[in-house]
C-alpha cells in the first residue's frame, strides 16, 4: 500500500514537472481565475465600505423642550444609550446648542437681534443619536415614545430624514444584492474554466492513459496520480494568485482612497486579516474541483 | 494455454463481420503466426485476447481463464497475464526507457528492489541496457519496438501478443525484432506473431494460422503462408 501511495505521488509530481507548459498554463488560468474572484471580493469589500460609511453618517437628532434640565436629558441618554441598536449618543446641552446657532447666524443680524430681545435661551438640549444601523431608527424612536421620557421631548428628525435614511437602506441592500448575484455568477463561470482547463489537461494525456490501461494499470492507479496532480494546480494557482494579490492591492489602494474620499479603506489590510479564510477556502474549492474534473475527464478514456 | 472456440464478432451497426466461426488451440511454449491480408480480423482476434473487444459469439479461454465474458473490472488481470506488442509501439512518451518497462511491474504492485533488478536484465535481453535512461522520442523506430518488447516481458507473462510488430520498422531492424521473438519463445514464452508479411512468416518456420475475411482458411504445423 505504502509503495502504490510513494508511486502516485511520484507519477503526479512526475506528469507536473514533464508536462511543464501545460502545467503552466494550466496553473495560470486556475489562477486567473481565483483572481477573478478576489478582484470581485475586492470591489465588494469597497462597496461595503463606502455604505458602511454612508450609513455612519447617518443620525437622528431629539430636541428637548427648553425647561427640561441638562441632568434629565442625561438621564434619557443613559436610558437610549442601553439599548444595543445605538451605537453613539451624544447630548448638546441648551447652551452649546445656542453657540452653534449664534455661529451658523453670525452675519444675520436680524436673528442675533432677535435672540438679544428675548433674552433667555429659547433652545433646549439635543440628543443626537447614531444607530448600528438605519433601519434601527424607527424601532429607537418607538422605544423612546412608549418611555416615561416621551413628554420632555419636543421634536425629533427622524421623520424628515426619514426618505433620505430609506433611499440610502435601499441602495445599500441593492448593492449588496448585486454583490452577491454577481459574485456567485463569478464563482459559477471560475468553477467551469477551472472544471474545463482540467478536461483539457487530461485530453492531452487520453493516449497515455489508453497505453496504460493496456499495460493491465487499474482505474484507480491510472486516475489517482492525476487526481494528485490536480491538487498541485491547485497549490501553484493559489500560491500565484497570492503573490499577484496582495501587490496588485497596494498598487490600486491609493487610487480607491482617492476616489472614496473619507471612507475607511484597506483592501490589503482585509485580505491579511481573511487570509486563511479567502486563500484556504480557495485552495480547497480549487482542490476538489480539480480532482472531480480530474476523475471525471479520465474516466472516459479509460474506456479501453 | 489459449483457446478460441467457435468464435464470431460482428460489429454494429453495420452488421460488419470480423471474425466466423473461428476455432483453434495454442499450446504453452508454441510459437504461433497468425497472417492474413489488412482487414481479415487479426486485429480483432488480438483485441478479443486482451479483452479491448468481446467475442460475439462462442468461447475464449487463456490460461484456463474463460474470459469471454470477462467484468471490465477483471479486464486488468487479464492484461497482466499477456504482454502485448504493438505496431506503433505504444510506449508513455513521458517516461524513459526504464520507466517505460518498470510501469509493466509498477501495475502489479512489484517491489522496488525487484524492478530494479529485472529491468537492467530485460533491457539487456533485448540491447538496451546503455539507454536506460532516454525517452522514447530519442529512440529510433527500432529500439522503440525493443522497449515495448522489453515493457511486454518484464513482468514475466506466459503469453506474447505481439501484432504487427514489424510494420513500422525496415527489413533489418524487423529481422532483429523476429530474432528477438524466436529468443523470447526459447525461454519458454508462447508467442503469437501477427502479421501480413508473407517473407517474414515464412522464414520463421513455425505454426500458422491464415485468416481471410474472418475465416480460419489453413491451420498448419510448419506453415506457409501464400498471398493469394
Amino acid at each position: 500500500m505504502l509503495v502504490t501511495i510513494y508511486r502516485v505521488i511520484k507519477f503526479a509530481w512526475q506528469g507536473f514537472w514533464r508536462n511543464f507548459w501545460l502545467s503552466l498554463v494550466t496553473v495560470s488560468i486556475i489562477a486567473l481565475a481565483s483572481l477573478t474572484v478576489n478582484a470581485l471580493l475586492a470591489l465588494n469589500v469597497v462597496a461595503d465600505s463606502a455604505v458602511t460609511s454612508l450609513e455612519q453618517k447617518i443620525d437622528v437628532s431629539i430636541y428637548f423642550d427648553p425647561v427640561v434640565d441638562t441632568p434629565k436629558v442625561k438621564e434619557v441618554q443613559d436610558y437610549l444609550g442601553k439599548l444595543s441598536q445605538v451605537t453613539a449618543i451624544t447630548l448638546v446641552t441648551a447652551d452649546d446648542a445656542m453657540k452653534e446657532f449664534r455661529q451658523r447666524h453670525a452675519r444675520d443680524a436680524a436673528i442675533l437681534e432677535t435672540l438679544e430681545e428675548l433674552g433667555d435661551n429659547p433652545l433646549g438640549a439635543t440628543l443626537v443619536v447614531t444607530a448600528q444601523h438605519p433601519s434601527d431608527y424607527p424601532e429607537i424612536i418607538q422605544v423612546l415614545n412608549h418611555s416615561p421620557y416621551r413628554d420632555l421631548v419636543s421634536d425629533e428628525n427622524y421623520k424628515d430624514h426619514q426618505r433620505t435614511i430609506n433611499e440610502i437602506r435601499l441602495i445599500a441592500d441593492r448593492i449588496n444584492q448585486a454583490g452577491i448575484a454577481i459574485s456567485a455568477l463569478f464563482v459559477l463561470i471560475a468553477t467551469l474554466i477551472v472544471f474545463n482547463t482540467i478536461r483539457v489537461a487530461i485530453y492531452t494525456h487520453r493516449d497515455e492513459i489508453g497505453i496504460m490501461k493496456l499495460v493491465g494499470a487499474s482505474n484507480a492507479f491510472i486516475t489517482a496520480p492525476f487526481v494528485l496532480e490536480g491538487v498541485l494546480y491547485a497549490l501553484c494557482a493559489t500560491g500565484l494568485a497570492v503573490a499577484v494579490t496582495f501587490p496588485l492591492l497596494n498598487a490600486v489602494q491609493p487610487y480607491l482612497q482617492d476616489f472614496f474620499t473619507g471612507v475607511p479603506l484597506d483592501l490589503a489590510g482585509y485580505f491579511r486579516e481573511n487570509f486563511v479564510a479567502i486563500f484556504g477556502s480557495q485552495l480547497l474549492g480549487m482542490s476538489a474541483l480539480n480532482m472531480v474534473g480530474s476523475v471525471f475527464a479520465v474516466r472516459r478514456y479509460l474506456k479501453v | 494455454m489459449i483457446i478460441f472456440r467457435n468464435v464470431s464478432k460482428i460489429y454494429f451497426p453495420e452488421r460488419t463481420v470480423a471474425l466466423a466461426n473461428v476455432s483453434f488451440e495454442v499450446l504453452a511454449g508454441e510459437f504461433i503466426s497468425i497472417v492474413g491480408k489488412s482487414g481479415t480480423g487479426k486485429t480483432t482476434l488480438v483485441k478479443i485476447l486482451t479483452a479491448e473487444e468481446r467475442a460475439s459469439e462462442g468461447q475464449v479461454v487463456v490460461g484456463g481463464w474463460d474470459i469471454t465474458h470477462i467484468r471490465s473490472r477483471e479486464v486488468p488481470y487479464l492484461r497482466r497475464q499477456i504482454g502485448v506488442v504493438f505496431q506503433d509501439y505504444k510506449l508513455l512518451q513521458k517516461k524513459t526507457v526504464f520507466e517505460n518497462v518498470a510501469f509493466a511491474m509498477q501495475v502489479i504492485g512489484a517491489r522496488p528492489s525487484r524492478i530494479r533488478k529485472i529491468v537492467p536484465e530485460v533491457l539487456k535481453i533485448v540491447g538496451l541496457a546503455d539507454k536506460h535512461d532516454r525517452f522514447p522520442r530519442h529512440l529510433s523506430g527500432g529500439e522503440q519496438q525493443r522497449v515495448a518488447i522489453a515493457r511486454a516481458l518484464a513482468h514475466g507473462p506466459k503469453i506474447l501478443v505481439a501484432d504487427e510488430p514489424t510494420g513500422n520498422l525496415d527489413t533489418a531492424t524487423s529481422q532483429e525484432i523476429i530474432e528477438l521473438l524466436l529468443k523470447i519463445n526459447q525461454i519458454g514464452t508462447t508467442v503469437l506473431f501477427v502479421s501480413h508479411d508473407e517473407g517474414r512468416v515464412n522464414q520463421i518456420r513455425r505454426r500458422v494460422l491464415v485468416l481471410d475475411q474472418g475465416t480460419l482458411t489453413s491451420d498448419e504445423a510448419v506453415g506457409r503462408y501464400r498471398l493469394s
